[in-house]
Parts: structure tokens; sequence; C-alpha cells
């Protein structure tokens, strides 16, 4: 039976432009509808759509049907009865989504107590059943705290009960896991297939996540600048896309699963050879292990807070990584990859430990000038989102520019070549030298924070979740661009980042790292094949894999049937 | 097609139309017209603003006297031509001085941090609880009626604000990575924070400065009326008001109105303009 | 961080500041180059006795610091010494004209909260349409005119022209009182206003703009209890700061106002006082003011958890 009817719905702004363009979708009731696409593609505002949550002042035509009532253009009273009894929507980001100034009790009554007219303690004990069932510690305690007292992950958590405070016969998931951790990602996302199978509901998934899609959905959607590009059996459309986007994107998206049977085959399938990825970089040298290009030798950093008791951030870290080497370091948020990575750059002081650079020690804050620029020289980063890292004020061409006259003496004619060279090694061109940031795509200003960081010629180049803000197909990009450069230099590269696919791509050797200790080291393929540090295991086990083997599904399905 | 219902989404909410910008070119005009006035007063205003004519006292307006004369019978035209000296020159002396201060000050609280700025802070805190207007009082009681005295202190007194402001700017500017990767590649933090950090911050602040421009006159034009100010028998709008008490009661509106609305317009005008290159620039007052 | 030791910490800043206040205020005599006496006695003919007095009153004899021990020991036990110009203690003389003043800032407070608070919430709710933006163009237009303007065109047109109130004096008795105070209560409050509608407005937009409202109305929760529950709820905190903030411009602007409608508060007081050299008086209103307002603020300030838990537990505002 169909739950939700999108049919032929299209929005414009009343400027005139079109956000979405003729999207048709359908939801069975207990089925789980992906719906999949790049930031801009229009999927949030689909979703949205559903529960007559459109911007200001759009136009919108088609149609958009939910349990057979027909949702645009219809009456206050019905959007409200629709949101009340017909559809739930969990939302991105629990921490903006959940009023901070009330309590979490608060949050899951106010529908019961002023929709459904219950008391005050009905409505807790319905809120404590709903928090149990999303399987929260303390149910009853949780009532009376307020949001900041509680994690990402748990906050998720009220936001799904809270959705469900309502018995939607369709749940809606807003990138529901997107700002969490990829541990906390696992256990949402079986929460939320237990409560969809418990429940019957049917639930639309939108996600920027393939993966993560593939490993979920019965059904996707994958969506465009506005347009549904194909859809079908999740399946079959990660398998064997037919549109060219779906297959641009799917040959774009870093895949951990590649040592089973049919992971590369999946990839071989859907690319041609000019965007196939590239896993692992030959490299230009024999690598001297004798001689690490950098060198780490137990390092620590705690951090001593106001009123707060102190954060060891990095306890005890050595890591070495032999010229044109790239190792990554992987972990989720708070585990302390990034306060290595400032302290390498000199960014932070470490409390104990030594820091070596190509033989000499870096392990000091840099002070005078002579030991700035030479710290520079031998540690340049490249910093996770590039909307910041630049500055708005200042053009591409100019940003290098004032690198490399820092560091050198060249005249402003030789300088100016040299940062048409840069530009030209990352794929920018002479226009893109006058583009101050704000011109610039995502993707072009990591190339232009890269040739910035290339421009001093460092002996290590720090890569601190440099593309984890850009969506899928600009970070196979980027990827690419950074392996080239690795080939063409012998660079030697560290690379911090959450996403073990990812890295699967990049790096040679890997170290994991939890709590500022690193739990296990190897080489990538083998620790991703063999992990033997029991959290390497949880991490692999949480990342989603579109995993096609009958054990997995029947796994996933057993997980799916457990009853609250 | 249907039209939506209208909800919160303001994520996706449809561009701004642009505004008139009428009241803004219509501002600058006042402002302009105002300051040639100000400029030129000895060529443009009829008569001598101090030239008592008892013979036309309260005259009305006629052709001779287009704004008519006060209790003394002088022309309130030349009066008001020459009040726009005092009325511009007083808050714009007060407006650069304390920018120029208090975005140094801000720039050394937010950008060094610690005790310097733990101490800059409490300093600040005390001046606000100081209104600019009761320091410009303090100034007279302690040096005397006047406007230099008021002036100095009125910079004092709002330079914490545009302090402030420059603070929380420079401080969150600091913790952006774009300052992070300026320190990566060897750069220095004093030439971070002036040659970079600064000229990002300046054109907000200063925006917001303008703003305080229609405040800081009529707080002097409220000093001078108070009779602590510019002294009759100088032509100035606020002492002029003072200076008509008397006759408002008497039904004779002219002089006190006259001023009283030219101080109206040209707060207006500035606030316009200080509003509008705020929008551009887009910096709002952070909540 | 435990309620008690945060309110513990909040009252030690307060006393700092009053502190570091009281010692601007007593030290800024020391800015007046020459002679403290002549300074004190200025306007006056420095008698034998007057010079006595008034060496004895400030203990001119004494090392500066001494100096304002003295003078604080008096001024935490009421003592602000002797107006010049009364020949009573200034304590006195202030407390028989601060009901006036306060009766004009409460009635002035209300009317600012009043119309502020509508103007800005219908602005906010009505945002980007042509009553926002009259709603805008009207508090512009209130924010341009300063009290005194204000209390002029009041008197002309409601005291002289139409005779609808009276343009002088504070009245006999209470309901008198409050009829002699509306004109100026009116052209105290108007430049205020803009203040308070304008925080008002932007702080709600901000609020109405956050997802947890998107999610409050994606419950199915009406329109008018979104905006009571989670709009209007969390936006108070800005509000209430911005309000705390007018207090002193509020009974510094007093001044204009009762000077303008011979109203006796401390405001008319103040500048009388600065006018005839009387100092002692000056110093002690200056620091009432300055009194007023950092307590205000810091109760403002203690009441925070309240309006906002996060503050409790010093996590940063999101």
């Amino acid at each position: 039976m169909t739950l939700l009817d999108i049919s032929d719905y299209t929005l414009d702004l009343p400027d005139g432009t079109r956000l979405l363009d003729g999207v048709s979708l359908t939801v069975a009731v207990g089925e789980t509808v992906g719906l999949v696409g790049e930031s801009g593609s229009g999927k949030s505002l689909t979703a949205r759509s559903v529960l007559g949550m459109q911007p200001r002042g759009a136009t919108t035509g088609g149609s958009v049907r939910l349990d057979g009532r027909e949702v645009l253009g219809a009456p206050a009273g019905d959007l409200l009865a629709v949101r009340r009894s017909s559809a739930g929507m969990v939302f991105q980001d629990p921490r903006a989504g959940i009023n901070p100034m009330r309590t979490i009790g608060d949050h899951l009554t106010e529908t019961l107590r002023l929709v459904d007219g219950r008391s005050k303690s009905d409505a807790e004990a319905r809120a404590v059943e709903l928090l149990r069932a999303v399987r929260l510690p303390r149910p009853e305690d949780h009532l009376r705290q307020y949001p900041h007292e509680l994690s990402g992950g748990m906050l998720q958590r009220v936001m799904i009960a809270g959705a469900l405070t309502s018995s939607p016969r369709l749940l809606i998931c807003d990138e529901p896991t997107t700002a969490l951790d990829v541990t906390t990602q696992a256990e949402i996302i079986s929460v939320l297939g237990e409560q969809r199978a418990t429940r019957g509901m049917g639930m639309l998934f939108i996600t920027h996540d393939l993966n993560l899609a593939a490993s979920i959905c019965d059904r996707v959607y994958v969506m465009n600048a506005g347009r549904v590009e194909e859809e079908g059996d999740a399946r079959r459309v990660f398998r064997n896309p037919q549109a060219a986007y779906t297959r641009r994107l799917v040959a774009a998206t870093p895949t951990i699963a590649s040592i089973g049977p049919l992971g590369p085959v999946v990839i071989g399938e859907a690319t041609d050879a000019a965007s196939a990825p590239r896993s692992v970089v030959e490299l230009p040298r024999a690598v001297d292990a004798e001689a690490p290009m950098l060198d780490v030798r137990s390092i620590a950093k705690t951090y001593h807070l106001h009123g707060k008791p102190p954060v060891r951030a990095v306890v005890d870290a050595s890591i070495e990584i032999p010229l044109g080497s790239a190792l990554a370091v992987v972990g989720e948020s708070g585990s302390g990859k990034s306060t290595l990575a400032r302290m390498i750059v000199g960014l932070e002081s470490a409390d104990t430990g030594e820091i070596l650079v190509d033989g000499v020690v870096r392990t000091a804050m840099p002070r005078r000038r002579a030991e700035r620029l030479a710290h520079s020289r031998s540690v340049q980063m490249v910093f996770q989102d590039p909307y910041l890292s630049l500055d708005p004020r200042i053009s591409a061409g100019r940003a290098i520019e004032d690198t490399l006259r820092l560091h050198s003496t060249l005249t402003s004619r030789d300088a100016r070549t040299r940062v048409l060279d840069l530009l030209e090694q990352v794929g920018l061109g002479e226009r893109h030298a006058t583009a101050v940031p704000r011109t610039l795509s995502g993707g072009q200003r990591q190339r232009v924070a890269i040739a910035r960081a290339l421009a001093v010629e460092p002996d290590v180049l720090v890569m601190d979740e440099a593309t984890s803000a850009l969506d899928v197909s600009v970070q196979a990009q980027v990827l690419d661009l950074v392996a080239g450069i690795r080939r063409e230099r012998g660079l030697t590269v560290l690379f911090i980042s959450h996403d073990l696919a990812v890295v699967r791509r990049v790096c040679e050797q890997t170290v994991v790292m939890r709590s500022g200790e690193i739990v296990e080291r190897g080489a990538t393929a083998t620790l991703l094949e063999r992990p033997r540090h029991p959290y390497t295991r949880l991490l692999l086990d949480s990342v989603p894999r579109p995993d096609w083997d009958l054990d997995a599904l029947a796994a996933i399905d057993r997980t799916e049937g457990v009853p609250a | 097609m249907t039209a939506t219902p209208t909800l919160a989404l303001e994520v996706l909410r449809a561009p701004r139309v642009h505004r008139a910008d009428a009241a803004f070119v219509v501002s600058l005009g006042v402002v302009a017209l105002m300051t040639l006035a100000a400029v030129f007063a000895p060529w443009i205003a009829p008569y001598d603003p101090d030239q008592v004519d008892l013979s036309a006292v309260y005259s009305g307006p006629t052709a001779a006297h287009w704004l008519g004369t006060d209790a003394l019978g002088r022309d309130l035209l030349s009066r008001m031509i020459f009040g726009a000296r005092t009325a511009l020159l007083g808050p714009l002396i007060v407006v650069v001085s304390s920018t120029i201060l208090g975005i140094l000050l801000g720039l050394l609280a937010g950008w060094r941090g610690g005790w310097i700025d733990a101490v800059l802070g409490r300093v600040f805190d005390v001046v606000f609880a100081f209104p600019a207007l009761l320091i410009a009082i303090m100034a007279v009681a302690l040096f005397g009626k006047g406007l230099v005295a008021p002036v100095i202190a009125m910079s004092i007194a709002y330079a914490p604000f545009v302090a402030r402001l420059t603070r929380s700017l420079v401080t969150s500017e600091r913790s952006r990575p774009y300052v992070s990767a300026y320190r990566v590649q060897g750069f220095s933090g004093g030439w971070i924070a002036t040659r970079r950090v600064l000229p990002n911050v300046t054109p907000i602040v200063g925006a917001q400065s303008t703003l305080n421009f229609g405040y800081v006159l009529a707080e002097l034009a409220a000093l001078s009326f108070l009779g602590l100010g510019v002294q009759a028998p100088t032509a100035d709008w606020g002492a002029m008001i003072n200076e008509a008490q008397a006759g408002l009661l008497g039904g004779h509106f002219l002089p006190a109105i006259v001023p009283a609305v030219a101080v109206v317009i040209v707060v207006v005008a500035v606030n316009v303009i200080g509003e509008e290159v705020s929008d551009r620039i887009g910096g709002g007052i952070p909540a | 961080m435990t309620a008690g030791r945060r309110v513990a910490g909040k009252l030690g800043a307060l006393l700092l500041t009053l502190f570091l206040a009281s010692l601007l205020v007593f030290f800024s005599r020391f800015l007046v180059p020459g002679d403290p006496v002549s300074f004190l006695l200025r306007g006056r003919k420095p008698t034998p006795e007057a010079i006595a007095q008034v060496t004895a009153q400030y203990g001119l004899d004494l090392p500066p610091w001494q100096q304002y021990l003295q003078w604080l020991g008096g001024v935490l036990v009421g003592d602000f010494g002797r107006s010049l110009q009364y020949r009573q203690d200034v304590t006195t003389v202030i407390g028989e004209r601060l009901p006036v003043t306060l009766g004009l800032v409460l009635m002035a407070g209300a009317m600012i909260a009043i119309v502020g608070l509508t103007a800005g919430i219908i602005a906010a709710l009505k945002r980007g349409r042509v009553l926002d933006r009259s709603v805008l163009v009207f508090l512009t237009m209130l924010g341009a005119i300063p009290s005194f303007v204000g209390s002029i065109v009041l008197i002309a047109v409601f005291a002289v022209q139409l005779g609808w109130f009276p343009s002088f004096g504070s009245g006999e008795g209470f309901l008198d009182t409050l009829y002699h105070l509306v004109l100026p209560s009116i052209a105290l409050a108007v430049v205020f206003v803009v203040l308070v509608g304008k925080v008002t407005r932007s702080s709600m937009v901000d609020q109405l703009g956050r997802e947890h409202v998107e999610v409050a109305t994606s419950r199915g929760l009406k329109r008018g209890t979104v905006i009571r529950r989670h709009v209007l709820r969390n936006a108070i905190g800005p509000i209430l700061t911005v309000s705390g903030l007018l207090v002193a411009g509020l009974l510094v602007a007093s001044s204009i106002v009762e000077a303008a409608f011979g109203l006796a508060g401390i405001g008319s007081l103040l500048v009388q006082s600065v006018d005839r050299l009387d100092f002692p008086v000056v110093q002690a209103i200056v620091l009432f003011v300055v009194f007023a307002f950092v307590v205000v603020n810091a109760i403002i300030d203690i009441l925070e958890p309240w309006i906002d838990p996060r503050s409790a537990a010093g996590a940063g505002a999101r």
C-alpha cells in the first residue's frame, strides 16, 4: 500500500528559481526508501514538503499525497493533522533541533500534553516508554535533563523518540547521522531500523552517504539539482547505475568493502577508466625506512580548563612516516587526532615528547622569525573547512604570493609566475588567481589551500580532515589531486580523517586513535582486513557497507526483527 | 499552482528583495547639505546670527525671515545654519576618536586575550556603568561649561562600545582556521593581527560606529539644551531650544520647534546611512 | 559549578565594579588642576568658615588615599557630605527628590516595555513584509527623537495648544502626580523604545530561523504555541540584557525631561548642582546612577541560568 506518493512535484521561489523540478517518488508501508544526493540537490526540501514546510512564498505544482491526503495547498488545519498523526521527522543536528532552554521531558511531552490533551503524568509515562524504546539508559532521569547535558548520540535518540510520540505512519529522516561519529551512527541506524520494523512504518531516509543508503534502504532515489536522476532497487542502482550522474557518484564514493569479492567489481562496472579511483599510490622512489621524515616520539598534551577536570587530549603518541609515504590517523571526535596534527605544525605545544622533521627537532611552538619560517618550511597543513581556512578578503593568487614572498626574496614578477605555476599544479588557472574565496567553490578553495601549502615546498604535508567538508564527487577530485602530487613530488603526508573508506584510498599506513591513545597501527590494507584491537573492529563494523552478501542481509534482518 | 503556507524555513528563505534606496539617497543628501551649510555658513546665512532686532521679535515666517525670528528678533534661519557647525563637529570628533581608541583597545584585548583582556574587560564594564551623557555632565562639573570637556569625555565614554564589538569580532576571527593557516605558513602574530585581522573587522566596526553619530549629536545638543554645553548667545541648536523654552509656553513655537525638528531629521538621516552601510557590509550587531 | 558559587562570583564582580566606579567618581576631582579648596568653593566666597568646612568634609589636609577612605566610609553609611547650595545633608536633598525620578523612570520603563515588545514581536512575525518595514520605520523615527525634542513637542502640542496636560511641576497626591508625569514619561520613553523593539525583533527572528522551531512545527504544534513556547521563550535573554543596559540611560535622560517639565527630581537636581557648582551633590547623584545600573545588571546576570540553563553549566551559548 502506498503511503507517500509524490508526483511531478515542482517548487519555485518567488524570484523564479526552480528548486525542485518534477520530483516523483513513492514510499510504501513498511518500506525504507533512500533519497540520496549531494548538497543543494533538493533532497531536504522534498522531505520537508511532505510536512507542508516549504520556504516562504514558494509556489508549488504537482502533488504530494500522504496517506491518501493531498498536502500541497492543504488548509492549515489539515497540515496540523498530517504532522500530528501521519508523518514524523528526524532532523540532522539534534543539538540545534531540540530547544536548548527546555528539558528533554518538556520536548517529549509537549505534543502529548498540548495536542493529545494527556495529563502530565500520563504524558511522562509515555515519554519514558519511548526513551526506553530508543535505548536510552536512564529514561526517568533524562526527562529532567537539559539538552546540553546529553551527548549528540543520546540527543538524536531523544529526537527520534520525539518524532515517534505521534505514532506516525511515515518516518522522515533527514541526514539523521551526519553530525555523529561512525560508531554512534551505527547505533542510531539500528534503533531506527528496529523502530521501523516494530511499528511497521514507512521510512524516507535522506542522506548524502551512498554506502549508508545502500546498506539500509530497499529502494533509493538519486537526486541532483532538483531532479530525480535515477530510482530503483537499492542494490541495482548501486551495482548497475544507469544515469550518468549516478555512475559518477558511485565512482567517486570511497568504499571500505574493497577486499571482498564484490567490492572492486562493483566499482569496476560503474566507472570508466578515466575516473577510476586509484586505491594506493605508487611510490616514486624507494622508501628509506632508516630515517623517517616525520618522527613523533611519545608526545602528550593535556588541557587544563578552568573549573573542569583536565582533558588528556593526546597520551604518549608516537608515529613515524618514511620519506614519501602517507600515514593516516583515524579516530572519532575527541580522539585527539586533530590535537596531534596541531602540535606537529606548531599551533600547539606538546607537554612532553619530541617531534622531529627530517631529523630536526620541531617540538616547541616557534617564536622567533627564523624558527617560524623554518618550521613552516618543514611542515604545512591543509585545514578541514576551505570556507574558513582562506582569508575572505584576500584573493587566491595574493594568498599564495604572500606566502612565497614571506619565505623568499622573489621579485613581484617571479612570484607571480610561481603563483600561476602552483595554481596550475592544483588544476586551477590564471582566472582563479584574482578570485576571492567567496566566488570559488568548495573544491576550488581546497585546491587553493593545497597550492598555498605547497608554495613553501614543505617536507611534510598534514591534511586535517581536508576533504570531509566536501561533497563526494569533489572529495574524489581532491584525493586524486593529492595522489598526483605525491607521485610527482614524493611528498610525505600525514592524513587525519574520521573516514576509513577515504583513508583506504590515500594511505599505506594507518594508526587508530581513541581518547588520545594510539590503539592500533599497521599497513592500511591489513588493518582494515584483519583488525586486532576491539575498537578498530568496532569502527570497521560501524561503517555502513553496501554489502550484498546474503549472510549480511540476513544479519541486518535479524537486528531489525528484535522487538522493542 | 498553489501558494504554500508560510513557515520558518529561514535557511531556504527567498533572498530579500533589495529595498528601495530612496531613503538612503535622501539621507545622504541631508547630511551633504548640512555639511555644506556648516562649512560655508558665513557665506550662506542671510543675516549675522547674533544680530538682535527688537523691532522684529517673533516675526513668524516672512519674506525677510524665512523661518521667522526669535525672542530677540534674531534670524532663525541664519542661527540654524551657524548652529549646524557645532551640531556636526562635536559628534564627528567623538565618533572618530572613540572609533580609533576603541579599535586599538579591542584589538589588543581580543588578540592578546589573557590578563590584558581580563583587565580591559573590567575597565570597559566600569565605563559602561557611566552613560555618555553622565560622563559629559561630570566633565562639565569638573572643568566648566562648554563643549571641549564633554567632547573629550564622550570620546572616552563611547570607546568601550567600539572596543567591545572589535574585541568580539577579533576573538572570533582569531579562532578561525584562516588565522591558524597564516600561522602555519610562518607569519608573525603581529602581522596577522594588524595586516589581516584588523582590515577584516574595521569595516564592520566603522559602520557600527557611524550609528553612534546620531546618539552623540543628540546628547551634545541635550547638554546645550540643559545650559551646560554651548552657551547662549552662540547659535547652537540645543542652546536655541533652551532659550526658546520660555516663548514656547507663550505660544511661540517656531524658535523651539525648528531646531528640534532639525535634530530629528539629521539623526534619522545619519541612522539610515549607518544602518544601510552596516547592512551592505553584512555585519549586524551581535546579539 | 554550584549555583551558590556562581552567585558569589557575580556578587564579587559587582563589588569590584562598584569599587572601581567609586574610585573614578572620587578621584575625578584630582584631574582638575589647582587647589582643591578653590575648586570646591568655586563661585562662593572663600570665608574661613567655608574653607574649614570643605577641608574637614573632604579631609583635604590628608593624603589622597585617606581622603578616599574617609569619603568611602561616609558613603557606605549614607553620608555624602553637605550640599553647598542648600546647606543640608546631600542625602536629605536627594532623598526628597528621588520619588519623582523613580516614578518617572518606572512609568517610562513600562511604556518602553509595552510598546517596544509589541512592535518587536509584530515586526518579527511579519518579517520581510510591509508591516515589518512600517514598524521598523516607526521605530527608527522614534529613535531619532531625543528626550529634549520630545519634551518640547509634547509641551507645545498637548500642554500649550490643547491644554490636556500640565506643562510644569510634579503635582500633589498620587493621581495628580501620575497625571503630571504622563507627558514627561512619554518624552523620556520615546528614544528608548527603538532599542527594545529592535532587539526583540532580531532576537525573535534569530530564534524563528533555528532548527528547533522547525522541529516543533514538524510535530504539529500550532503556530501560536510554537511562537510562545519556543520563539518568545528563547528570545528573552537578549531582550532582558538590553533592558538592563537602559537603566542608566533612563536615569540620566530623566535630567533632561525633568529640566524641560520643571520636575523636582534628582535629574534636574544634577543639572542644577552642576550649574551652581555644588560638587558633593553631583558626586552623590553620579554614584547613585552607577550603583543602580550595576545592581540591576548584576540581578539580570544572576537570573541568567533560569533564562538559559546552559549558562549555569558554563557551556557556551550555541
